[in-house]
C-alpha cells in the first residue's frame, strides 16, 4: 500500500493542490469607482468576480482563465432600496442580506423562498444576484421567481447605461445579453407580489433543483405569471399555464388546466439529475403546489 | 507576488507581502498562516468543512479569495473561543460529543457561531438545523450534532 502524504509546510512553500492541478494564477484589483471598474472590465482579459462561489470553480476546471480579475466589492452596488413600487437589489449583494431583510419575506414571498433555496449560508454571504444573472445557469434557483415577477435588469456601460427586461437579457445556457465591459448594477422587481417559488431535488439539501416553479401576480399582467427551472437551454415563462390563470383566486380545475398544459412544448435536459419525462411529470405537481403557496387566503366576509 | 496584505486573523494583525492574488483564503490559513483547524473537504462549496468567520459573517474560504477579504477580521476554529457566541458552542458540542472523525467539527462550529451571533436570523433549533444544511458530516448522522444543536437553541434565547 502506498501512503500519500501532502508535505506539511507552514512556511508558505508547498501547497498540495498546486501538485493536483496547475495553479490559477491571475492578479487582483478592486476598483472603488463605476468608472474606473467599467476600464478594467474593458481591458481585454479582464473578467469580473462579485461573489465568486460560481466563478472560482470555473478557473479551478479550468474552463476560464483571465489575466486579471476585477472584484466589484469596492463598489455602491449593495443597496436594498424601494422606489416606485419596486425592489431595487444592488447587483453585489449577498443574498444573505436579501433574505434577512424584514420586509422581503412579506412582500416578496417567492423572492425569499428562491434566495432561501440557493446554497447554505456561508456561501449566500458571498454569493450575489448580480453574479447569479451573469453566470445564467440553467438550474439558477433565483431565474425563475425573477422572471415571474418580470425583473428588469439594469446595466451600465462606458456609452452609460441601459435597461433590459430579464427575459431579454437571457439568452441561453450560460449565456446573457451583456456586452464586454458592461456590469450589471442592480436588478428590480416590482412589490409586493404574491409569489412562490418551490423546487424539487434528488436530496433537499446542498444539490441542484431537478426542476424550479415560480408563480407570481403582477400588477398590469392580467394573469399569474408562471416560470419554469430547470429548463434548457435557459428558464422561461409558460404561457401556456398563464392562459388558465387569469383570476386571482383560480378555479380548482383552472389550475388542473395549467398544471397541465406548464410543460407543454417545453425541453428539458434528461441527466444524472432526472430524466425529461421525469421532470415534465415534476413540473406539473410543481405549478399546483406554487399556486397553493402563492395564492392569497379569501377575505374573511 | 504583489501588494502587501492586511488581515486581522483570530485578534492578531498580520501583514502578508507573500500572497498569490489568485489565493484562496483557506490555502492562506492552513498553508501560509499554519492554522490547519480549517478544513478543506471538497473545494467545490458543497461541504462546509472550511467555514470560517469574516467579520463575524461566517464564509467558506475555500471559495473566498484572500485579496477580497483585505482588511476584515478573520476567526477560525483556533479563535472561535473569542467569538461572543463561541464557548457555548464547543461546549454544546463538547458535552454531546457532536463529532466522531472530527473533520467537519471545525465548519459546524463556526457556522454555528455565525448564525448565532447573525442579527435578524432565528435561533429556534429547527432554523438553525435548517440554516446549517450547508454542511456536510460523514460520521455522526447528525443525531449529535442535532441535539447539541438543540442544547443551543434553547440557551440562547
Ligand atoms: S472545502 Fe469549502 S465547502 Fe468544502
Ligand atoms: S465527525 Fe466525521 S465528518 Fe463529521
Amino acid at each position: 500500500m502506498r501512503v500519500y502524504l501532502a508535505s506539511v509546510a507552514t512556511d508558505g512553500k508547498a501547497n498540495s493542490h498546486a501538485l493536483a492541478r496547475p495553479p490559477v494564477t491571475f492578479s487582483f484589483v478592486q476598483p472603488t469607482s463605476v468608472e474606473a471598474a467599467l476600464r478594467a472590465v474593458g481591458t481585454p482579459g479582464s473578467v469580473a468576480i462579485a461573489g465568486g462561489t460560481d466563478l472560482l470553480l470555473d478557473f479551478d476546471n479550468q474552463r476560464i482563465a483571465a489575466d486579471r480579475v476585477v472584484s466589484l466589492n469596492g463598489l455602491p452596488w449593495k443597496h436594498l432600496t424601494r422606489a416606485g413600487g419596486r425592489l431595487v437589489v444592488g447587483s453585489t449583494l449577498p443574498l444573505r442580506r436579501i433574505e434577512l431583510d424584514p420586509r422581503v419575506a412579506v412582500d416578496l414571498p417567492g423572492l425569499y423562498q428562491s434566495v432561501h433555496a440557493v446554497g447554505g449560508v456561508p456561501l449566500r454571504h458571498r454569493a450575489t444576484m448580480g453574479g447569479n444573472l451573469v453566470r445564467a445557469s440553467p438550474a439558477s434557483d433565483l431565474l425563475p421567481v425573477l422572471l415571474a415577477l418580470e425583473a428588469t435588469v439594469h446595466i451600465v456601460g462606458a456609452y452609460g447605461s441601459r435597461a433590459s427586461s430579464l427575459d431579454d437579457f437571457l439568452r441561453g445556457s450560460r449565456s446573457v445579453d451583456l456586452a464586454p465591459g458592461e456590469l450589471i448594477e442592480s436588478v428590480s422587481v416590482p412589490y409586493p407580489a404574491p409569489s412562490a417559488y418551490v423546487w424539487q431535488r434528488v436530496r433537499p439539501a446542498k444539490d441542484i433543483s431537478q426542476v424550479g416553479v415560480a408563480v407570481a401576480r403582477v400588477p398590469g399582467a392580467g394573469h399569474w405569471n408562471v416560470a419554469l427551472g430547470g429548463v434548457v437551454p435557459r428558464p422561461i415563462r409558460s404561457p401556456s399555464a398563464e392562459r388558465h390563470l387569469t383570476r386571482l383566486r383560480p378555479k380548482a380545475e383552472e389550475i388542473t388546466r395549467a398544471a397541465e398544459a406548464a410543460s407543454e412544448g417545453v425541453a428539458f435536459a434528461t441527466d444524472r439529475r432526472a430524466s425529461e419525462a421525469y421532470r415534465h411529470l415534476l413540473v406539473s405537481v410543481l405549478v399546483r403546489r406554487a399556486l397553493d403557496k402563492a395564492i392569497p387566503p379569501e377575505a374573511p366576509s | 507576488m504583489s501588494q502587501p496584505i492586511r488581515l486581522t486573523v483570530n485578534g492578531t494583525d498580520l501583514e502578508r507581502s507573500d500572497l498569490d492574488d489568485a489565493e484562496r483564503l483557506l490555502d492562506t490559513l492552513r498553508w501560509r498562516l499554519g492554522l490547519k483547524g480549517t478544513k478543506e473537504g471538497c473545494r467545490t462549496g458543497d461541504c462546509g468543512a472550511c467555514t470560517v468567520l469574516v467579520d463575524g459573517e461566517s464564509t467558506l474560504s475555500c471559495l473566498t479569495l484572500t485579496r477580497e477579504v483585505e482588511g476584515t477580521r478573520i476567526t477560525t476554529i483556533e479563535g472561535v473561543r473569542g467569538e461572543p457566541a463561541g464557548p457555548n458552542v464547543l461546549t454544546a458540542f463538547g458535552a454531546e460529543p457532536a463529532l466522531q472523525c472530527g473533520y467537519c467539527t471545525p465548519g459546524f462550529v463556526m457556522a454555528l457561531t455565525g448564525l448565532l451571533q447573525e442579527e435578524g436570523s432565528t435561533h429556534r433549533t429547527s432554523n438553525l438545523v435548517d440554516e446549517l444544511e450547508g454542511n456536510l458530516c460523514r460520521c455522526t448522522g447528525y443525531r449529535s450534532i442535532i441535539r447539541a444543536i438543540g442544547a443551543l437553541g434553547d440557551e440562547l434565547r
